[in-house]
C-alpha cells in the first residue's frame, strides 16, 4: 500500500526514460527492462515529478489544464503517484516542496 | 606496458581496418626504393609539405604505383600529451601473421598485407614539419617491409659511393656512421644517407641504394640511384684505421642487428634472415677501425671489387 | 494502451520514434563481412550539429537513441554525446563490437551515459571462427572478459550475431556460451550485402542447412524454454519486438530513421535510401517535408500488400524491403535468401506439429 499523500514530494528515478505519444507516456525502466504505456493524467503526472512540487501542487496545476471533476482528478492523480512509486518510476524527495 | 598504452588515450580503441576521415583528397607518387608509392588522403598543406621535404621523387598521382598508403585523420584527443624532452624517439609496435601495428607520438599506423601490402596513417597533425615528421616515421617502416617483400633490406647504415661501387657502413648508434661519412664526403666521397640504407638484391649482384632517410648528411633528393655494393663494413673507432675480414656469420650478425623493425618480428624474421645470409655470402665483409684521420677512405678505395 | 498500439499509432501516424546514428566508420575491428561502405565520404557531423540533432529528436518525442557505426565508442566525442543523449532522457542503446568495453571505457559508459542496452557481437563459439571474421586475434577471449566485466559493472548486454558460413556449425555453442553467461542471444540468418552494393560479404552467407539449423535450434529453445511463441527471427533493423497490425508492412521511414557519419538520413540502417541531409536540413524538416521519405512510407503499404498477396505463410518470409532493394533493386520484390528462409521455416514448422505433445506411454 503506498505511502504517498498529497504533501509528498516525488521525482522521476534516474533509470526512467519517457517520451508522450499523442498524449500518453510510453515509458522505460531501464534497471528491470520494463516498458509501460501511461494514459494522459498518468502522463501529465510524469511531467510533473520534477522533485521540486508536491503532489497536491500537482493537482492544483491540473485542475487547470483539464476540465474534469476537481475531486476525480485528485484521486485520480494520487493513485497513480502511489503506482508509479510502487512500480519503481517515483521515488521520493526528502524536504519540503518549493512553492 | 602493452601496446600503445604510452602513446594512446583508449588503445583498445585503435584502427582494426583501413578507414576513417582523410585529411584530403590529394595524393601523390614517392619514387623511393621498393615503390612507387602512391600517398592518399593528403590535405594540400600535407601535400605541400612532402613535396617539399622528398624533393625530387615525388611525382603525380596518377603515376603508377606498387604501394599504397592511406591517410586518415586522428582527433588529438586520441593521443596522450607526453613530455618529449630528453626522450627518444620509438614507436611501439605489435606483429601478428598478417598486420604490423605501430603507435606513436600522434601517429596510429598499420600495414597490412591483405590483400597486398598497404600502409595506412592516422594522426593528429594537419601538416608542416611535425605532420611531415611523423608520416617519414611511418614510412621508414613501410619501406623496410616493402624491400622485406622484395627480397631487399633497409638497414641502419651509411652507404658511401665513389660513383661507381658503393660501401656499406654497419653499426649501432655512437659507432661513427655519421663521423665516418663526414670522413669520406671530405675525401670525394659521396654519403647517400648516414641513417638508413637499402640494399637491393637483383640476381647479379646486391646494390645500395639512396633513401631519403638520412641523419646529419646525405643527399635526400636525387632519385633513387644505386650502386653496387662492393662490401659490408662493421664500424670501430680506433686510434688507426685497420681492415680486418669478417666471417659470413659475423657478418650476418652484424646485418640483421642493422634491420630495424623486421629483425624484432617473429613472423617476417625467417624472411629477414633468409635475404640477409644471401647478402652475407655475395659481399666481401669486414670490420673496419678508423681513426679521424680520414685514412678510412683509402682503405674503402682499396678494397678488391 | 499497450505499447504495440502506441507503435502501430507511430506508424500511422509517421511519428519518428526510433532513431539510428552511425558516429564513425572507423572500427578496432575488420570483420569480413562489414556492411560500412568505407569508400563513402563526406563532412562528419560536429559534436555541435549532433546536439542540435538531439535536441530536435527530444522535442520530436523519439524515445529510442542507437549509437552504432563501426565502432560508435572510437568516435572522439562518443562519450560526450553518449552524455547528452542521456540528459536529454533517450533510452540509449549502444552497438559495439565490445572490444574495448572494459577497464576505465567501460565505467564512464556506465556512469556518464548509462545506457538501457549494450549490443555486442559474437561470430562464433571459439576464438578461431570468432577471430577469423573479426580478423583482430584475441578478440574472442578479450570479447568474453569484457562480457564478465560488464555484468560486474551491472551493464545490460545482449548478444547480436549474424550466421554465416563460418559459424553455422556451431550455433548450439554460441547459445550455450550465451546462456552461460546469462545473456541473451539474437541470431540473425541473413548477410548482407555492403552498403555500396558490394556483394563480397555475401560469401560468408550460411548455407540452406545452416539457416535450417538455426530454426530448429530456436525451436528447441522454445520448447525447452516453454514458450508459446514461434521463435524470434531478427531482421536487419527490426529488432523483433513490433508487431504489425496495420497497412504498412514496418516502421522505416514512419517511426525510424536511420543517419550516417556525413549526416546523410536514411528510412532504416537497412534500406540505404538517402531521404535527406542534415547538413542541408533539420531533422525535423526532412521528417516532415522530404519527398524520399513520403514515397518510403507509401511503398511500406505497398509492401504490406504485395506480402499479403503471397498467400499463406507469407510473414514467415521476415521480409525487408531495404534488404530487398540493395539485393534485387526494388523494395518490392521477394529476394531469393528470403523466399529461403520462408521455405525452410515452414519445413521446420511442419515438423514441430508432428512432435507429440505428451510422451507416448508405450
Amino acid at each position: 500500500m503506498s505511502s504517498i499523500t498529497l504533501s509528498t514530494v516525488l521525482r522521476r528515478r534516474s533509470d526512467v526514460r519517457y517520451r508522450r505519444i499523442e498524449g500518453e507516456a510510453v515509458v522505460l525502466r531501464q534497471s528491470a527492462a520494463e516498458v509501460l504505456v501511461l494514459n494522459e493524467v498518468g502522463a501529465s503526472v510524469l511531467d510533473l515529478a520534477d522533485g521540486e512540487r508536491s503532489v497536491r501542487q500537482w493537482i492544483e496545476e491540473l485542475t487547470h489544464e483539464y476540465d474534469a471533476d476537481a475531486d476525480t482528478l485528485a484521486r485520480d492523480v494520487l493513485t497513480f503517484a502511489g503506482e508509479l512509486h510502487d512500480a519503481g518510476m517515483l521515488e521520493e524527495v526528502s524536504g519540503e516542496a518549493k512553492p | 606496458m602493452s601496446f600503445g598504452e604510452g602513446f594512446l588515450r583508449f588503445p583498445d580503441l585503435f584502427p582494426g581496418r583501413r578507414g576513417g576521415e582523410p585529411w584530403g583528397e590529394r595524393s601523390l607518387v614517392l619514387e623511393v626504393a621498393g615503390g612507387p608509392y602512391l600517398v592518399a588522403g593528403l590535405s594540400a598543406a600535407q601535400e605541400e609539405a612532402a613535396h617539399r621535404k622528398f624533393v625530387g621523387l615525388c611525382r603525380p598521382a596518377d603515376a603508377a604505383a606498387a604501394v599504397a598508403i592511406h591517410l586518415f585523420r586522428a582527433p588529438s584527443t586520441d593521443f596522450l600529451d607526453r613530455d618529449v624532452r630528453g626522450w627518444e624517439y620509438t614507436l611501439d609496435r605489435d606483429y601478428s601473421p598478417g598486420a604490423v601495428l605501430l603507435a606513436g607520438l600522434r601517429l596510429m599506423g598499420r600495414i597490412d598485407w591483405t590483400p597486398a601490402l598497404t600502409g595506412g596513417l592516422w594522426t593528429s597533425h594537419p601538416g608542416g614539419e611535425e605532420w611531415v615528421s611523423t608520416f617519414e616515421n611511418f614510412f621508414r617502416v613501410l619501406t623496410a617491409y616493402r624491400l622485406l617483400e622484395q627480397g631487399s633490406a633497409l638497414l641502419h647504415s651509411a652507404g658511401i659511393t665513389d660513383g661507381t661501387s658503393a660501401w656499406l657502413l654497419l653499426g649501432p648508434s655512437g659507432a661513427g656512421k655519421t663521423t665516418s661519412s663526414g670522413l669520406c664526403l671530405a675525401r670525394g666521397g659521396t654519403v647517400l644517407s648516414d641513417d638508413l640504407n637499402a640494399v637491393e638484391m637483383p640476381p647479379q649482384q646486391p646494390m645500395l641504394t639512396r633513401l631519403p632517410f638520412t641523419g646529419d648528411l646525405g643527399d635526400r633528393s636525387g632519385g633513387p640511384a644505386s650502386f653496387p655494393l662492393a662490401a659490408v663494413l662493421r664500424l670501430v673507432k680506433g686510434e688507426e684505421d685497420r681492415l680486418l675480414p669478417l666471417s659470413p656469420g659475423r657478418a650476418l650478425a652484424g646485418l640483421v642487428a642493422s634491420a630495424p623493425f623486421v629483425n624484432q618480428d617473429p613472423w617476417r624474421r625467417e624472411d629477414l634472415f633468409g635475404t640477409l645470409e644471401r647478402l652475407a655470402r655475395s659481399v666481401p665483409a669486414y670490420e673496419l677501425v678508423f681513426s679521424l684521420g680520414g685514412g678510412l677512405w683509402d682503405i674503402l678505395k682499396g678494397i678488391p671489387k | 494502451m499497450s505499447l504495440a498500439r502506441v507503435v502501430a499509432t507511430t506508424w500511422r501516424e509517421n511519428l519518428l520514434f526510433a532513431v539510428l546514428v552511425e558516429l564513425t566508420y572507423r572500427c578496432n575491428l575488420d570483420c569480413f563481412f562489414c556492411y560500412n561502405d568505407l569508400a563513402l565520404r563526406g563532412e562528419p557531423l560536429s559534436r555541435e550539429q549532433y546536439f542540435r540533432l538531439f535536441d530536435d529528436l527530444r522535442d520530436m518525442e523519439v524515445l529510442n537513441l542507437t549509437l552504432s557505426g563501426g565502432e560508435p565508442l572510437a568516435h572522439p566525442d562518443f562519450l560526450a554525446l553518449g552524455a547528452r543523449a542521456r540528459e536529454l532522457g533517450f533510452a540509449v542503446r549502444i552497438k559495439s563490437n565490445g572490444h574495448a568495453l572494459r577497464g576505465e571505457l567501460a565505467r564512464r559508459v556506465r556512469d556518464e551515459v548509462d545506457p538501457f542496452m549494450i549490443e555486442v557481437s559474437l561470430h562464433g563459439a571459439t576464438a578461431a571462427t570468432h577471430d577469423r571474421q573479426t580478423r583482430v586475434p584475441g578478440s574472442f577471449t578479450r570479447l568474453l572478459a569484457n562480457l564478465a566485466e560488464l555484468r560486474e559493472l551491472g551493464l545490460r548486454v545482449k548478444i547480436n550475431s549474424t550466421l554465416t558460413a563460418w559459424n553455422e556449425g556451431e550455433l548450439a555453442g554460441m547459445f550455450a556460451l550465451a546462456d552461460s553467461l546469462g545473456l541473451q542471444l539474437q541470431v540473425d540468418p541473413e548477410v548482407t550485402p555492403r552498403d555500396d552494393g558490394g556483394r563480397e560479404p555475401l560469401q560468408v552467407a550460411a548455407s540452406r542447412e545452416g539457416v535450417r539449423r538455426l530454426f530448429e535450434l530456436q525451436f528447441e529453445r522454445a520448447r525447452t524454454a516453454e514458450a508459446n511463441q514461434p521463435p524470434e527471427v531478427a531482421r536487419g533493423g527490426d529488432d523483433g519486438t513490433m508487431p504489425t497490425p496495420l497497412h504498412k508492412h514496418c516502421g522505416a521511414g514512419s517511426s525510424g530513421i536511420a543517419i550516417d557519419p556525413y549526416g546523410n538520413v536514411y528510412p532504416c540502417v537497412q534500406w540505404r535510401r538517402p531521404v535527406g541531409n542534415l547538413h542541408q536540413q533539420s531533422v525535423r524538416d526532412i521528417w516532415r517535408g522530404s519527398a524520399g521519405l513520403a514515397e518510403v512510407r507509401d511503398l511500406t503499404v505497398e509492401v504490406k500488400d504485395m506480402i499479403a498477396a503471397q498467400g499463406k505463410g507469407s510473414h514467415l518470409l521476415n521480409f525487408c524491403p531495404g534488404s530487398a532493394a540493395a539485393q534485387t533493386g526494388s523494395p518490392l520484390r521477394v529476394y531469393p535468401v528470403a523466399a529461403q528462409r520462408k521455405e525452410l521455416m515452414e519445413e521446420v514448422m511442419a515438423e514441430e506439429a508432428k512432435r507429440p505433445l505428451l510422451p507416448v506411454i508405450g
